[in-house]
């Protein structure tokens, strides 16, 4: 069922490798004495000695260089005479190979170089190869390899070699002449693939190759970026030995379907699916791939992907895990069909065993692990926004993996189904949770969703402890982190008196869920080597693939002295997993949210900013993309538009691939912000719209975006003062609010229907309004949102008559230290002006004695919100300022923010200005 | 000149003679310079032939680290040029364009394929292997369609063939009823004919027709594997180890013939015999599309889903419309708890199958499951179910206790009602009967129509059991009803 697949290490005998095998007979010819002909010194000796140690080390490389290269890599190796001749040898000997015979014959041979298990009887001057060392254990491996092969795998290396030979005879015809012409006549085929430098760079290379024949320096063959070169030339050079052949001519034809401007697709091309060879490399490849996937699925191509995947099916049909891939290539791509049924194709071959890597085998379960491919279903049908089916399919996951005692399974689909619950509005999760999983529902108790959520939670979180699955236990921990910054912590089941019910959110809570969800980080770094899964070392293994050939010659350079380079590539990875980096990246995210929620903008903005410094590698794009987002607003909020604006172009080039993307939201928000602001509202409300229109139409989807836009929508109205219209979006949106559990948002709702009531005139009917949304910002530890609560609240008893002045200039001076300290431009501008009113209503208030009180609270007011470009507020803070310089006698003064208050309410009637550079950003 | 073709003719017998050794490459080694039209054709054939020769040992020597090699033919490229200058020139002949027909397609150039094919078969109609590689390129109606075809009675042979294959069966049978007409004696029209019967599910006529085709064809093994088919589902035991004995004797090596062993091994019961049987039709035929699915209901028998399973998607990968195999999938998932699931398959399998009843029900049970509770979409499949020719009747007496578990008495009585019709019809007898007599008895007495009530009553006495008092207490309660009651009212109940 599963994979009839190769072993790993699957060691074929190539012509390659046979041209090793003959250059090791050169090195170590049989009965010779110490420096064996060609060599003048023991330094050359062993300078051949050390390259063919390398050659032989990147034998189980991807792709093999061609007999031109090796004779190239030769040359630089070597001195001159010695290099044409060692040439010759190889060649001449190569092409002696013309029947099976020959090839018994040669490998027969061979094993005479090899010291036997007595080498210690051998004379000293004698040159031997030490059957343990590597150079030995390579050519047991290809003695070996070789006396496996049948017949027909004699006759297939045969024409191999024939083809190999013939390649090199007519590249470079007369071979004694530089054959660097001849792979520049190469690459000149090929230039369409490569840039120009490489060009630059071979012509450059036959100069030096020249002086460098002149002087015979030994400078010349360290030339690091020789061995770079060529194997980018190579990536596109048909290699000829084996049926990879044919393939890259497919790749290549598939070219046209791949988006030039993604150069993930030229890795792709060049160095992945054409050369893979081992089992291991596939599946590292295809790992690789699937991180990139997650990471920015838009940056593959959905075409050009899918044909390399389906060239791997083709040749490797039991791989099943292909079929998965192209599962996430169809979700990363929001291909609905293609996701679905290559995720059932996946899981009928696989039965969910094949590439699960965290967990452990399950011990005698023949059954398969369908289980997994419920918890896939799920997730696909969430992230295709069909809660209602996902929550079905998530359902019967639970169901069959605690039917298959499936653990690890089911701390995943809970941890999945509190997602869904969380990210979707489900007004009643009646008879679809409750029958199989709560164990409240046996007590014929019902609970309501957000309950459910916290029991589901909790829930997987114990079990995602007890299954010591870190990163799962830390997701989870965000998760709940999350739910505690949003939901009123309550008694779950409610017996006797009530007064014990403490209503508020718990920020300790929180703040003790972000910690513990990163502390994962330090358990991994202590035993991030137990980590290794399965093909991760072909993957990282790939991602160097530049390296190593650099590497290679580069330490023939210090000889015998840094050989670590050679090992450096095989080096296991030592570093944090990626995916657990992304968690931690997230839970920064998180706080800054939370902050962001609890009123502190220095803790956001700088938590913001750590994701973006410390993650911006490990972290999703979207989640990079959220980190600049909150850095934005938090611009708009604190400098202004104009910075805000610039700062966003940069954030658009930077995110260009992300779909549905939160930058494109950001844009509209704050342009709707702006154009409310100068009281353009016709795009205003054109803006409000387009928001509205991001949301999926499915209930319950994509609720964040949907309150947001019918919030912005309601302020619109009120603008426009269509008091009426705009009260009763406020209502529908607070019964929406109300019935998806949305509490915080709320919060803001209701304040907006004080402002609603305050704004039309109707201040004991916004009064409610204002005490409610303030009781709930306690409730939720809103702290900014109170302080504007606050202030709204002091303007709506100062309307009511000057006889309260006192009491809402008390509360005014209650909240401004919270305003001050973490308010934005506008909160800022608006609490001082309402201060100065206060004032100014005040019968005990004298205007000549603390003018100065006043006039600099409302000269601040003006400065910042000139800078917002808030115009209604701003002509309101100088006409203040003119009536009192007028009371003061002042009059040029007067004068002076008179015209100030004329150009405000001029520009506020007249918003469209043509000369504002932020209309043409729209 | 005279001697010229002789010599020419030499040499064209040599190299057919080399041709039928199998000795491709000689054949066409020894042909290399002639250019008569057989000879060029002889040639170009035997080195096809010669490569795809070469191909299939090359995918066994050279099986990669992967599993899989991509071999191809070396030829195809030589004869590919060499055809299509001969095209080019107007000297070609109808075989030498089927043969390059042949080449293009592997190569993926599909419709240059076809217009090649389209050509040969105008102008040489009698190639049915032209027709069978035009037929494989036919993969839609509008295609078919499209195919600009001289008439000629080989067409009609081509349609009805396609039509089969583009699951238009009553469509192919009229064709091969007409076709009968003219060729009256063909066995394989007969067989054709009994291929789309079977499809449209008409066991006895099929059965009658394989007995005809064995009295006078005694030792085909062709199709004889849908006769077995068809001997499984009637559960003939003997006729079913008569057939197997026959095609084991006649040749045991084919496809069929396992797959017919395979059969009986699985009417008795002996599953894993019988996926022995199988496996070995499979080995002998890796694309064999009915033994992947008969395996995977062995497996299911054997209660080895995953294999199950991973049988039935091999089925499904070989020709995506098998409906019966998306059925064993879905089988297989409602078997191991997963009842949504499989709807998935479910759903693809009804979609290629719309008529059959028993797809439906399947579906309508997953939808019933206990884990599911979707009665309604469960009534809207056994809706369609009853709505195409439901032979067991489970919809009808499905629906109708459906729709009297979701309270909606009208309903219910309405499906009972037309469920006991049915039986009565059909003479059978049963719990169901028992079942709707005692709704229906119910249903009129609290719908007060007490005279219908009371015939349903006292055919319920007929039956034994904890039903017959019921209907006697029913009986009785009507009874003391109606004697209170006011005449009138009574008068009002009578029409």
């Amino acid at each position: 069922m599963t994979g009839i697949l190769k072993q790993p290490g699957a060691f074929a005998i190539t012509p390659h490798k046979v041209s090793l095998c003959i250059l090791l007979k050169i090195y170590a010819p049989p009965a010779q004495i110490s420096v064996p002909f060609p060599f003048s010194s023991v330094s050359q000796h062993n300078r051949l000695g050390l390259f063919l140690l390398a050659l032989t080390k990147s034998c189980d490389d991807i792709l093999e260089p061609k007999l031109d290269e090796l004779i190239n890599q030769l040359r630089l190796v070597s001195q001159n005479w010695e290099a044409s001749w060692l040439i010759d040898q190889l060649i001449s000997r190569l092409s002696s190979l013309s029947s099976p015979d020959d090839l018994f014959n040669f490998f027969t041979d061979i094993r005479g170089i090899l010291g036997g298990p007595d080498t210690g009887a051998i004379e000293d001057d004698q040159v031997i190869l030490d059957a343990n060392s590597n150079l030995g254990l390579f050519l047991r491996r290809c003695v070996l390899a070789f006396n496996l092969l049948p017949f027909e795998g004699v006759c297939h290396l045969l024409t191999n070699l024939g083809i190999y030979c013939k390649e090199e005879f007519s590249s470079c015809p007369p071979y004694e002449e530089t054959s660097l012409d001849g792979s520049s006549s190469n690459l000149e085929t090929y230039s369409e693939y490569e840039n120009m430098d490489l060009e630059n760079f071979v012509y450059e290379k036959v100069s030096e190759e020249i002086e460098a024949r002149k002087e015979a320096s030994e400078r010349v063959p360290f030339h690091l970026h020789t061995p770079n070169a060529l194997l980018s030339l190579v990536d596109d050079i048909n290699v000829a030995a084996d049926s990879a052949s044919k393939q890259t001519d497919k790749v290549r034809v598939a070219s046209p379907y791949e988006d030039p401007p993604s150069n993930m697709i030229q890795d792709i091309d060049s160095s992945g699916a054409v050369f893979l060879r081992s089992n291991w490399q596939v599946q590292g490849y295809l790992q690789e791939q699937a991180d990139t996937i997650e990471k920015n699925g838009s940056a593959i191509s959905l075409n050009g992907f899918e044909i390399i995947l389906r060239q791997l099916q083709k040749l490797a049909p039991e791989l099943h895990r292909v079929h998965f891939l192209s599962y996430l290539n169809g979700l990363s791509h929001d291909d609905y069909s293609a996701a679905l049924e290559n995720l059932h194709c996946y899981f009928d071959y696989s039965a969910g065993n094949e590439g699960f890597d965290f967990i452990p085998p399950a011990g005698g379960n023949s059954f398969g692990r369908y289980e997994i491919a419920l918890l896939c279903l799920g997730m696909m049908h969430f992230h295709f926004g069909h809660p209602k089916l996902a929550l079905e399919v998530l359902t019967e996951a639970v169901r069959v993996s605690q039917q298959h005692s499936n653990d690890t399974c089911l701390a995943y689909t809970l941890a999945a189904i509190s997602n869904l619950l969380f990210e979707n509005g489900i007004s009643s999760t009646a008879g679809i949770l409750g029958s199989s999983y709560s164990p409240f529902t046996s007590m014929g108790i019902s609970l309501s969703v957000q309950q459910q959520l916290f029991v589901l939670l909790r829930g997987s979180l114990k079990r995602a402890e007890n299954l010591k699955l870190k990163r799962l236990l830390a997701s989870n921990h965000l998760a709940m982190a999350k739910f505690d910054l949003t939901h009123v912590q309550r008694p779950l089941l409610s017996f006797g008196p009530k007064s014990s019910l403490k209503l508020s959110t718990c920020p300790v809570n929180v703040c003790k869920e972000l910690r513990l969800s990163s502390h994962l980080i330090s358990d991994f770094s202590s035993e991030s080597s137990a980590m290794t899964i399965d093909g991760a070392f072909s993957t990282t293994w790939l991602r160097n693939l530049q390296k190593p050939r650099g590497s290679l010659i580069l330490c023939q350079e210090n000889g015998s002295g840094n050989s670590s380079n050679v090992s450096q590539f095989c080096a296991q990875p030592t570093s944090i997993p990626g995916s657990v980096l992304q968690v931690l990246g997230s839970s920064y995210i998180l706080r800054a949210t939370a902050w962001e929620l609890y009123g502190s903008t220095p803790m956001a903005r700088i938590n913001a900013l750590v994701h973006t410094t410390c993650f911006a590698d490990a972290s999703s794009s979207s989640d990079a993309a959220l980190a600049y987002v909150k850095l934005i607003q938090h611009l708009a909020v604190f400098k202004g538009y104009k910075e805000a604006f610039s700062a966003l172009k940069i954030a658009e080039d930077k995110f260009l691939s992300v779909s549905k993307s939160q930058i494109l939201l950001l844009k509209l928000q704050l342009l709707h912000e702006h154009a409310l602001h100068r009281g353009h509202l016709k795009l205003a409300q054109k803006l409000c719209d387009e928001l509205g229109v991001l949301a999926s139409p499915v209930t319950g989807v994509d609720m964040e975006l949907k309150t947001e836009a019918s919030l912005r929508h309601a302020r619109t109205l009120l603008a426009a003062k269509q008091f009426r219209e705009a009260a009763s979006v406020a209502h529908s949106l607070f019964c929406m609010c109300y019935k998806y559990n949305l509490q915080v948002e709320n919060a803001s709702v209701l304040l907006l229907l004080a402002e609603i009531h305050k704004k039309s005139g109707n201040a004991v009917l916004g009064l409610p309004y204002a005490l409610a949304s303030l009781s709930f910002c306690i409730s939720f530890n809103l702290d900014l949102l109170k302080a504007s609560a606050t202030l709204t609240l002091a303007e709506l008893w100062l309307s009511l008559g000057s006889s309260h002045a006192t009491r809402a200039l008390n509360l005014v001076h209650g909240a401004f230290p919270i305003i001050l300290g973490h308010g934005g431009l506008e909160l800022r501008s608006r609490a001082y002006i309402v201060e100065a009113k206060c004032y100014l209503c005040d019968t005990n208030f004298n205007v000549f004695e603390d003018s100065n009180l006043v006039i600099d609270s409302l000269r601040q007011a003006s400065q910042e919100l000139q800078l917002l470009e808030f115009h209604e507020l701003a002509a309101e803070a100088f006409y203040l300022m003119a009536m009192i310089y007028d009371k003061l006698g002042q009059l040029e003064e007067r004068e002076e923010a008179a015209s100030s208050f004329q150009e405000h309410i001029l520009a506020l009637n007249n918003p469209q200005d043509p000369n504002d550079p932020l209309v043409s950003i729209y | 000149m005279e001697e010229d073709e002789l010599v020419d003719a030499d040499f064209y017998l040599l190299a057919k003679s080399y041709f039928d050794c199998r000795e491709y490459k000689r054949a066409a080694h020894v042909l290399r310079d002639q250019i008569g039209r057989k000879s060029v054709f002889l040639r170009s054939y035997a080195l096809y032939l010669a490569g795809e020769k070469r191909k299939e040992e090359e995918m066994i020597e050279l099986d990669g680290p992967l599993g899989k090699s991509d071999a191809m033919n070396q030829e195809l490229v030589s004869i590919e040029r060499e055809l299509s200058t001969l095209r080019k020139n107007g000297t070609v002949d109808p075989f030498c364009l089927y043969l390059y027909g042949l080449v293009l397609k592997q190569k993926g150039n599909e419709n240059l394929a076809r217009t090649v094919l389209v050509e040969s078969v105008n102008s040489y109609p009698w190639n049915w292997n032209a027709w069978t590689e035009l037929q494989s390129l036919c993969t839609t109606v509008d295609i078919l369609n499209s195919l600009n075809l001289s008439s000629h009675w080989m067409k009609d042979f081509f349609l009805a063939s396609t039509y089969q294959e583009l699951r238009m069966y009553s469509e192919s049978l009229t064709k091969y009823e007409y076709l009968l007409g003219t060729f009256g004696f063909s066995n394989y029209i007969q067989a054709q004919i009994a291929k789309a019967q079977y499809s449209l599910r008409e066991f006895d006529q099929v059965e009658a027709i394989f007995e005809e085709l064995l009295r006078t064809d005694p030792y085909r093994v062709e199709d004889m594997d849908m006769y077995s088919n068809v001997l499984y589902a009637k559960e003939c035991f003997s006729a079913l180890s008569y057939l197997a004995h026959r095609v084991f004797m006649t040749d045991k090596y084919r496809p069929e013939s396992c797959c017919i062993i395979g059969n009986y091994y699985s009417l008795k019961g002996q599953h894993e015999k019988s996926v022995v049987y199988f496996r070995r039709a499979l080995k002998l035929n890796k694309n064999y599309l009915s033994a992947w699915t008969l395996m995977g209901h062995e497996f299911v028998e054997m209660k080895n889903t995953p294999a199950a399973v991973d049988a039935y998607r091999r089925a499904v990968d070989i020709d995506p419309c098998d409906y019966r195999a998306w059925y064993g999938l879905g089988q297989a998932y409602e078997m191991m708890g997963m009842p949504f699931y499989a709807l998935h398959y479910f759903k693809k399998s009804v979609f290629l199958q719309p008529n059959d009843s028993r797809l439906w029900i399947a579906m309508a049970q997953c939808y019933e499951t206990d884990q599911l509770r979707m009665l309604d979409e469960a009534i809207k499949c056994y809706r369609r179910a009853s709505n195409c020719n439901d032979r067991e009747a489970i919809a009808l007496h499905q629906l109708a206790k459906l729709h009297s578990e979701l309270g909606r008495p009208e309903e219910a009585a309405f499906y009972y009602r037309k469920d006991l019709e049915r039986m009565e019809s059909e003479e059978r007898d049963g719990p169901n009967m028992v079942e709707a007599l005692l709704y229906l008895a119910k249903y009129y007495k609290s719908q007060k129509r007490f005279e219908e009530a009371e015939v349903y009553c006292t055919r319920l006495l007929d039956y034994t059991g904890p039903e017959r008092e019921t209907a006697k207490n029913l009986l009785r309660g009507m009874r003391s009803t109606q004697s209170s009651l006011p005449p009138t009212d009574v008068d009002h109940f009578t029409p």
